[in-house]
């Protein structure tokens, strides 16, 4: 483990040297169970309490946190929440952070049990993350707090996609996208309640993080709303930020007094200063992924002169689609349209020339439709060609037909060094397409299931 | 913004303000505002004598409990002489709640859009605007910015509605004074600002080719709102 300066509070979160698991179980049965088993993995040191046990999966246990010889970086709680003011008393001066995993509290009407623990996080300076939440997930440490068996949830391999959840569940999802879309993670955290550390903590914390180029947040609330604004903002400087935020559909003032009030509902309000401040925003769970995708494979391209601080210009939104299935093709210009990319007409001067090379069948136009008869090397003599013409290009490879092969990957990676432009690829599901997919995304060209959420990716690079 | 803040000061401790006290301040703070009066029941028999302003006028009823006034039949337009003037003013003082009326010159007919403040649960005080009239009704077309804001971003603000076009001349018609729109957006984002309003309305805003006439406001104090 190469040695890391603590500069933060946060980093003893994500780069604890020592764990306690407080209310440790010998068990995967129960939630402290499966966290234990977890934290085997971890390289650092781990400390289970419980009174009951003398050894707990082949770690020495503790009967309190206070019979531990050391001061502990990160404690992990899974106690029910009536013991939780008790239990965060004796942490004083015994941890430097905690995470509490036990629900309890603010969502089910327990607020003043929230409060009380706030206050004595404060009082005794601990940073807690939660409660009602699973905590941290860091490959690159092997760190692993979730009560999620790794044999049920496959954890995402090491990469450079931050993760933030306020939800649990929504970031189990989005870790089994996250595996399917071949995307790498460098930390996911679920911050649950955050009584302490709130979404703003941490996008403070992973806008100066080298593991993270894409950072993406879900979020249903936010606690304060100009705090939240400065560090996202802040963060899409330094970083691709990409929020997913939920309850689209709340109303705004209820007994307000003017139009302004009835009009400003809470999503409404939130989603225009997003805009206001060049925050990006997906749509949907699908968005999220496939943006954090196409960001995580290919960076951010240079931007334009005209790039403003909103992304309006952007690199340039002039889109050639080529493809060897007419239908997808149009369906690919449709959505295109719909997110404002231009499909561009191909220029007069190079139609001429593209009609003498390719056969009379072929339609040379965009969507460029080399047809069923298509050959790898179609691909790439009309990217050649047109390659300064355009600002992006989505390739649509349907593998059903003979002259399409998994060489069509090697030859992708090649011409991607020379066009150094954005490219995502749309490639159909059968046998042939695994292996030319696992090609291409070695490549970093990013692949999508369909020709819509293939554009949605190009769209995030073209930063339109 | 100074004078604005003094202004708002001033009013605090008086109960919700009616529409031609919001307009006396509005006119103050320096927004374009109709040349108008107010009349109660005492006053209606006088009309003949007070009225200094030119016709067609337009009466509208005046209550800080009637929040939508085309509701309760509560305009009149079009009104071309004294007669037709007294008539429609007793009909609008038989409203229910009614507290007066205001008497104000008819504004020529231009593209009508709302500008709105509020302060928001978890922003603070946000900048709406709009297209008005029952676009905003219907269609919910409107946007919001962190408040205060520049003339920059105003222009942004306004470019986010997706009737934005029909602000730069749509069929023929001239396009609407922008600058003007823009100056009026950025003073409602510093009065919001302020912190002293709670919820601060102008619809509609009615644009011209060369400036612009604020229709109708309204002013909610949050001073007022938590009953100091």
């Amino acid at each position: 483990m190469e040695k890391k300066v603590y500069t933060t509070s946060l980093d003893f979160l994500f780069y604890p040297r020592s764990i306690a698991l407080i209310g440790a179980a010998h068990t995967e049965e129960k939630l402290a169970g499966v966290i234990l088993k977890n934290l085997l993995r971890f390289r650092g040191r781990v400390y289970p309490v419980n009174p009951k046990y003398t050894e707990l999966m082949g770690l020495k246990a503790y009967p309190s946190l206070a019979e531990i010889p050391e001061f502990i970086d990160l404690s992990i709680i899974v106690r029910p929440a009536s013991e939780m003011p008790q239990i965060l008393k004796e942490h004083k001066g015994k941890a430097r952070c905690g995470i509490i995993v036990s629900a309890g509290f603010a969502e089910i009407g327990e607020n003043k049990l929230q409060d009380e623990i706030k206050k004595i996080a404060r009082d005794i300076s601990i940073r807690i993350l939660g409660p009602n939440c699973m905590g941290v997930y860091n490959p690159y440490q092997r760190l692993d707090t979730f009560f999620l068996s790794q044999e049920r949830l496959k954890r995402p391999k090491m990469g450079n996609v931050a993760v933030i959840s306020q939800s649990g569940a929504i970031l189990s999802c989005l870790f089994g996208a996250i595996r399917s879309a071949n995307i790498g993670i460098s930390k996911a955290v679920n911050y649950g309640n955050a009584v302490d550390i709130d979404e703003s903590d941490l996008y403070e914390y992973l806008a100066n993080d080298e593991y993270s180029d894409v950072v993406i947040s879900y979020i249903e609330s936010l606690g304060d709303g100009r705090k939240f604004i400065e560090r996202a903002r802040v963060l899409s400087e330094k970083k691709s930020f990409i929020i997913l935020k939920s309850g689209k559909g709340l109303s705004g003032q209820a007994a307000a007094y003017s139009h302004t009030g009835r009009l400003a509902g809470r999503y409404e309000v939130f989603s225009s200063i997003l805009k206001q401040f060049g925050i990006k925003e997906a749509m949907d769970f699908d968005e999220l992924v496939d943006t954090a995708k196409a960001i995580s494979y290919q960076g951010t391209f240079k931007k334009s002169p005209l790039f403003t601080k909103r992304g309006v210009g952007g690199i340039g939104k002039r889109v050639l689609i080529v493809t060897n299935g007419g239908g997808s093709g149009v369906l690919a210009a449709d959505e295109c349209i719909r997110q404002g990319l231009d499909v561009a007409k191909l220029p007069k001067n190079r139609i001429g020339k593209l009609g003498q090379i390719f056969p009379y069948y072929y339609t040379i136009n965009n969507p460029f439709d080399l047809t069923a008869q298509v050959r790898n090397e179609d691909y790439i003599i009309t990217l050649n060609e047109l390659k300064d013409d355009y600002d992006g290009f989505l390739i649509i490879a349907l593998t059903g037909v003979m002259g399409v092969t998994e060489k069509l990957g090697v030859l992708m990676g090649n011409v991607k060094k020379n066009i150094s432009k954005p490219i995502v690829f749309h490639v159909g599901h059968d046998r042939v397409s695994r292996k030319l997919i696992a090609i291409l995304e070695k490549a970093r060209i990013p692949v999508y299931p369909s020709p819509e959420r293939a554009v949605k990716g190009l769209k995030a690079l073209l930063n339109c | 913004m100074m004078k604005i803040k003094e202004l708002i000061k001033k009013n605090i401790g008086k109960t919700a303000l009616l529409e031609h006290e919001v307009k006396a301040l509005l006119k103050e703070m320096g927004f374009p505002v109709p040349k108008g009066i107010f009349v109660d029941k005492e006053m209606v028999e006088q009309i003949p004598m007070i009225v200094d302003i030119s016709y067609p006028v337009v009466a509208k009823v005046s209550s800080s409990r009637i929040v939508s006034k085309s509701e309760v039949n509560g305009v009149r337009i079009g009104l071309k002489n004294e007669i037709e003037l007294k008539k429609a003013v007793l009909e609008l003082l038989q409203i229910e709640d009614a507290e007066g009326a205001l008497i104000e010159e008819m504004a020529a007919p231009g593209i009508e859009v709302i500008i709105g403040g509020v302060v928001d649960e978890q922003f603070g005080p946000v900048v709406m605007f709009g297209l008005g009239g029952f676009f905003v009704e219907l269609f919910k077309d409107v946007a919001f910015a962190l408040a205060p804001i520049e003339k920059e971003d105003a222009l942004w603000l306004v470019n986010q509605i997706k009737g934005y076009r029909l602000l730069e001349g749509y069929r023929e018609k001239p396009p609407v004074d922008i600058n003007t729109l823009l100056e009026i957006i950025v003073k409602v984002s510093g009065i919001i600002a302020t912190g002293l309003i709670k919820e601060i309305d102008l619809n509609p805003v009615s644009l011209y080719p060369q400036g612009a006439m604020v229709l109708d406001a309204k002013i909610l104090n949050i001073l007022l709102s938590r009953k100091i």
